[in-house]
This record gives C-alpha cells, sequence and structure tokens, in this order.
C-alpha cells in the first residue's frame, strides 16, 4: 500500500506547518486567535468522531472525515463556512467517499441528539447537501485519503511488536486531534505512535528504528505533536467553544 | 488559489449539443475555452432522494483525479453551476464495441495487438494504483480522434487491497465476469478485470462476444464449455465460494478450435488471462511483458488505426442510405409544407428537399445554425446513448 501514496494527490499535497497554522485575516478581524483555531479543530474532529459512533461507521470513515474538515479550513475561514455544518458535511462525504453511506436524514437525526440548541447546531438536510458541494470545491475534488493504520500493522508485524498493537492504534486515533495527516506520510506517523508506545512500555526498539532508516527527528516532533495534544488538549473544551463559536457569529 | 485556476467553472466552456441522456445526467459536447479542446461535459443530477452528489459520480471523481495515465480517460475538470455538478470530461470519438461491430474495418493481428496493448496498459496503470475497474467491456473502452484506446467510465471502480474488505460480486456486464465472481466471490482482485480483458481479446479475434451466456450459471456453463470444467487441482479454493455448485464434468476443447486464426503467442496469453484461478492469472504488468507483444507483427501505430465510420459524414453509407435515386422524404409533402421556412417556394421541387427544410426549420427553432447539426452529431448520439444505456443495466446486458 506504501507505494501507492508516492503518487497519490495525498502525498503531492502534504502541506508545511506554516500554512496549516495561519488565521485567515476574516477570523482575525472576528477576535479568533491561533489558539481558538487550534481548539476550534479539535473540539470538532471529537464532535465528528461522536456523530460517527452514534452512526456505527468504520474509523476509516472518521478519519477520513477529518482530513477533509482540516484541509477545508487551509483553505477557506471560519467565519466563512460555518463549522458547525461542514463537520457534519465532511462526516457524509467521507461515508461516501468511503463506500459506507451515512444517509443525510439519519445524520441529522443524530446530530439533533448530540447537539445543544442553543450552540447553533440547528441544520438541515439541504443545509448538508448545500454544503456538500462547496466542501468538493474547496477540497479541489480530491477525495482520496491514506491513513497510519494500515501501515502500523504492517510495520508492527515487521518489528515484532504486534502485542502493542491496542495501545498504538488509540495513539494513532488521537493523532487526528492534529493536523499530522495534512503533514505527514501516514507511514511517519505510524512509526511515531510506535515510537511514543515503545517510550511509554518501556520498550526498547531502538536498533529497529535504525535499521528502518527514517529521519529520527521527524519521528520525534510528530511525537512531539502527538504529546502536546496529550498535555494540553486533550479534554474537550465543552466550557470555551462557546465564546470562541459566539466570537465567529458576531460581525466584526 | 482555486478561484484563479478553476472558478471560472461553468464560464470557461461554451456549451455545445446534447450528446444523450444518461443515468445520473445529461452529457453534452462544449468547448474548452481554455485550451481550445473539444471535451465532454456530464451533468450530474442532484440524487432523487436527496442524498446529494451520486455515489456513482462520486466514485469516478474520486479515482479519476488520482489515475493520469495516457489509457485512461482525463477528467479534465469539476464544477459547480447552478447546484449541479459537472464533470467535464476528453472528448471521445468513438468506443471499441462500434470498431468491433464496424463490418468494414478489417482488423489486423497488428491492430488487435494494439488495442490490446492499449487496454492492458491502461489497466495496469489503475491496477499499480490499486484501482480496479470493474465494468470492462468494448463499450467502455472509448477511442479518441487520435486512435488511442482509454479506459473509461469508473462509475462501477474501487479501491482494493485491504484483504478484509468485501466487495458486491454484482459487477461487470455478465459475458465479461470471472468465474470467481458467478460463483459469488466477494474478496477478489485485479483478477477481475483481467479476465474481462480477456474476454475483450477473444472478441476481437471473432468479432463476436465471445461467451454469451443468458444467466449467471449458463455464463459459467458457456466458460465451461469453452475451457472444460476446472478440477480442483486448477482452482484449490474453488468449492469454498459462497455460490459454488458443481457442474458436470466437461473436458477442454483445443483452444486452437475456438480461435483458429490466432496465433501460438496469442492463444498462450489467451489461456493465461483465462486461468480459472485467480491467483494463477496473469497480471495486466505480466501480460505487456508477454511475448505476444514483443513477437512480429509489431502493434500498429495508435493513429493508424482504422475509426469506425461516421454515417452522418457520409465516409461509408451503409446500404440502405446509399441510393440517391430516390429523395428521402420523412414527413407527408403536405406537412413538409407547413414546417416549411420559405412559404415563397412551392410545389414539386420544395417536396424534394422537405428533408432538408426539415432540418432548417427545426435548427432554427432552438435556435442554432444548421451547421451545427452536420457531422459527429449523430454518431455522437448513438455512441452515447448506446454507452449511457449500459450505465443503468449493467446487469441486463445489451442487446445483439
Amino acid at each position: 500500500m506504501a507505494a501507492n501514496f508516492w503518487t497519490s494527490s495525498h502525498c503531492k499535497r502534504l502541506l508545511e506547518q506554516e500554512e496549516i497554522s495561519v488565521v485567515s485575516n476574516d477570523d482575525r478581524d472576528r477576535g479568533l486567535t491561533q489558539e481558538d483555531v487550534k481548539i476550534i479543530k479539535i473540539y470538532f474532529s471529537s464532535y465528528i468522531k461522536k456523530l460517527a459512533q452514534r452512526a456505527k461507521v468504520r474509523q476509516r470513515v472518521v478519519a477520513t472525515a477529518i482530513a477533509y474538515f482540516r484541509r477545508v479550513y487551509t483553505r477557506k475561514s471560519f467565519s466563512e463556512y460555518d463549522p458547525r455544518l461542514v463537520a457534519p458535511t465532511c462526516l457524509y462525504l467521507a461515508s461516501k467517499a468511503e463506500e459506507s453511506t451515512v444517509q443525510a436524514k439519519l445524520l441529522i437525526f443524530y446530530m439533533k441528539q448530540i447537539g445543544s440548541d442553543e450552540n447553533g447546531f440547528r441544520y438541515d438536510i439541504k443545509d448538508i447537501l448545500e454544503m456538500e458541494m462547496k466542501l468538493l470545491e474547496a477540497l479541489d475534488y480530491y477525495l482520496v485519503i491514506y491513513h497510519p493504520y494500515r501501515p502500523l500493522v504492517q510495520l508492527l508485524r515487521d518489528a515484532g511488536l504486534s502485542d502493542m498493537i491496542e495501545m498504538c492504534w488509540s495513539i494513532v486515533n488521537d493523532s487526528y486531534g492534529t493536523d499530522l495527516i495534512l503533514m505527514h506520510p501516514p507511514y511517519m506517523i505510524a512509526l511515531a505512535c510506535i515510537y511514543i508506545s515503545c517510550v511509554i512500555n518501556e520498550r526498547d526498539n531502538r536498533l529497529w528504528f535504525e535499521e528502518s532508516r527514517v529521519d529520527m527527528t521527524v519521528i520525534k516532533n510528530i511525537a512531539m505533536q502527538i504529546f502536546d495534544f496529550y498535555d494540553n488538549y486533550r479534554l474537550g473544551f465543552e466550557d470555551r467553544i462557546g465564546a470562541i463559536l459566539l466570537k465567529l457569529s458576531q460581525k466584526s | 488559489m482555486l478561484e484563479l485556476k478553476n472558478g471560472i467553472g461553468a464560464k470557461r466552456y461554451v456549451k455545445g449539443i446534447s450528446l444523450g441522456e444518461g443515468t445520473y445526467g445529461v452529457v453534452f459536447k462544449a468547448l474548452d475555452t481554455q485550451t481550445n479542446r473539444t471535451v465532454a461535459v456530464k451533468k450530474i443530477r442532484l440524487g432523487k432522494y436527496k442524498e446529494g452528489v451520486h455515489v456513482t459520480a462520486l466514485r469516478e471523481i474520486k479515482l479519476l483525479k488520482e489515475l493520469r495515465d495516457p489509457n485512461i480517460i482525463e477528467l479534465i475538470d469539476v464544477y459547480p453551476h447552478k447546484r449541479n455538478l459537472h464533470l467535464v470530461f476528453e472528448f471521445m470519438e468513438s468506443d471499441l464495441e462500434a470498431v468491433i461491430r464496424d463490418r468494414n474495418i478489417l482488423l489486423s493481428p497488428a491492430d488487435v495487438k494494439s488495442y490490446m496493448q492499449m487496454c492492458l496498459r491502461g489497466l495496469a496503470h489503475c491496477h499499480k494504483k490499486w484501482v480496479l475497474h470493474r465494468d470492462l467491456k468494448p463499450n467502455n473502452l472509448l477511442i479518441s480522434s487520435d486512435g488511442q484506446l482509454k479506459l473509461g467510465d469508473f462509475g462501477l471502480a474501487r479501491i482494493f487491497g485491504s484483504p478484509d474488505r468485501k466487495f458486491t460480486h454484482q459487477v461487470f456486464a455478465r459475458w465479461y465476469r470471472s468465474p470467481e465472481l458467478l460463483f459469488g466471490s466477494k474478496q477478489y482482485g485485479s483478477g477481475v478485470d483481467i479476465w474481462a480483458a480477456g474476454c475483450i481479446f477473444a472478441e476481437l479475434l471473432l468479432r463476436r462476444p465471445f461467451l454469451q451466456g443468458s444467466s449467471d450459471i449458463d455464463q459459467l456453463g458457456k466458460i465451461f464449455q469453452a475451457f472444460g470444467t476446472p478440477r480442483e487441482t486448477q482452482w484449490p479454493d474453488m468449492t469454498s465460494l459462497p455460490d459454488y455448485v458443481e457442474f458436470q464434468f466437461t473436458p477442454a476443447p483445443a483452444l486452437r478450435s475456438l480461435f483458429p486464426m490466432a496465433t501460438e503467442d496469442a492463444l498462450d496469453l489467451l489461456s493465461k488471462m483465462f486461468a480459472f484461478d485467480p491467483k494463477a492469472r496473469i497480471t495486466a504488468q505480466q501480460a505487456l511483458e508477454h511475448r505476444y507483444f514483443s513477437t512480429d507483427p509489431a502493434p500498429t501505430k495508435a493513429h493508424l488505426l482504422l475509426r469506425p465510420a461516421s454515417k452522418a459524414e457520409g465516409m461509408r453509407p451503409p446500404p440502405e442510405l446509399a441510393s440517391p435515386k430516390e429523395p428521402v422524404v420523412l414527413s407527408p409533402p403536405a406537412k413538409a409544407r407547413r414546417i416549411s421556412l420559405f412559404p415563397g417556394v412551392a410545389g414539386a421541387e420544395h417536396i424534394h428537399h422537405s428533408k432538408e427544410s426539415k432540418d432548417g426549420s427545426s435548427a432554427a427553432t432552438v435556435g442554432e445554425t444548421p451547421s451545427d447539426h452536420s457531422g459527429m452529431a449523430i454518431t455522437d448520439r448513438s455512441y452515447l446513448k448506446r454507452k449511457l444505456d449500459m450505465d443503468v443495466h449493467f446487469e441486463d446486458e445489451r442487446h445483439v
């Protein structure tokens, strides 16, 4: 699988940190800080996860939806496209693109179940369908996303660490709380997750990492970003999201 | 940045005549003002049941954005316009089915080799990118104005490669379905496309569909008649397939007897593409390296391949339209007079031209110049109609 990643649109469209973390002028006018933007992305990544759990879709669909969400906002501002609509629409689009369609009306139903109205989760089917078209355009119609899950399984087998699969898998899940999927090849993220789990479990696997001839500074860098997520952003931000979304809804 | 590149959307294309009505929208011919190329624009109707962009269209977009190859149809652009999504493809003049059916075209062994090489090249590119086409058949092999054969219609295609994913076996038109699909396999791989390509190879040699089953069981029967009933040793996994049924044993006739004109190399490649066990079946890349492609005769250059006659251009008029003795009167003279554009011109002379004036008047009502209706239009339309009809009923087979 790794072989075809190199020729994929996903690979050609990998971005640098600076390209991702700019706050658009529109959003800055409304008083959004870089920290706010980070929180919005984390909040809605976990929102997509929650919605997906209700809809009972595969992990892959969730991961693709979050990648779409994050990619859309490298080109669009939060003021322009309301994340409360973009998040469920990303899940809708991802479910279709990953061949396990969730009906739009069901999605609306689940949104009502988990969302609170005061936060403005008041969208309907036609809004989702309209947004779907806009998202396709914002994604420039590139829909194929590669994820670290498959390389993870292969790498663990190769390293003789298959017993760590569960822990690594959940670290990969958590890596979607960051923009890593837009920045690094999936197998690098998988390696970083293995690295983290080796550190936590105090397993010395330096030799295998050396043999795999990957750039350990990049791996450590990825691992640091995941650690940063664990240290500072793991909580859902339920308390802070309201105030941030309020900023968005105000005219500058 | 997106806006600068693609944002002009609909304005980039000058819409031409409609080429036909498909399952999920209308296709029309258009001119790309940015490149001056003729293109085909597929307008995607939104789903009826409030399900947004049609999954088939989404599949086609998703996969074609990843595939770039001279032997795969190019998706040039996608744009929304008036709440509809439009897919812009390179314009394809004809397809392999039209070539096979055109009795005026003699397919030399070098021509067949050329078509097979282009088909396998497109397929090899798909498989390298882990894409299964799943709907190969002659009328999905499109032919461009410079003779290149390109795989088209990715509405059924899928990404494969994860061993646990189950697929539907209801893919391909029946005559091109491999035995593992007919036995209900849900975890198949690129072998299904190779089997279909083998059927197309055979069809090029025979000039008729090779295995024309009338039901799934009949299809298997036809396959076993041609190649013999497989033994366990030939295909160990066969008996564990979901819809496996035992067939009465038939011995295989000599392949030579089915394809008397084919060379030894052609027969050898054919037999490898028709291997029963999908694991033993040749891959697209291996097929391209087969000696069939390196021995004499060399494949014909694409631009030298004969194109099917387009009737409207009158290059090779079919017999029923060939005799110019009688004027073709499509409607009674009285009616022709009624719709005439030139009320001043009366009588017998006018009746002789009734066909022309009818065409002229209809063109005038839609506000186009009559010349727009000449040339490609009719062939385009019949080609697309055939193609689009297949979109819906890929199960139901074509009318022979």
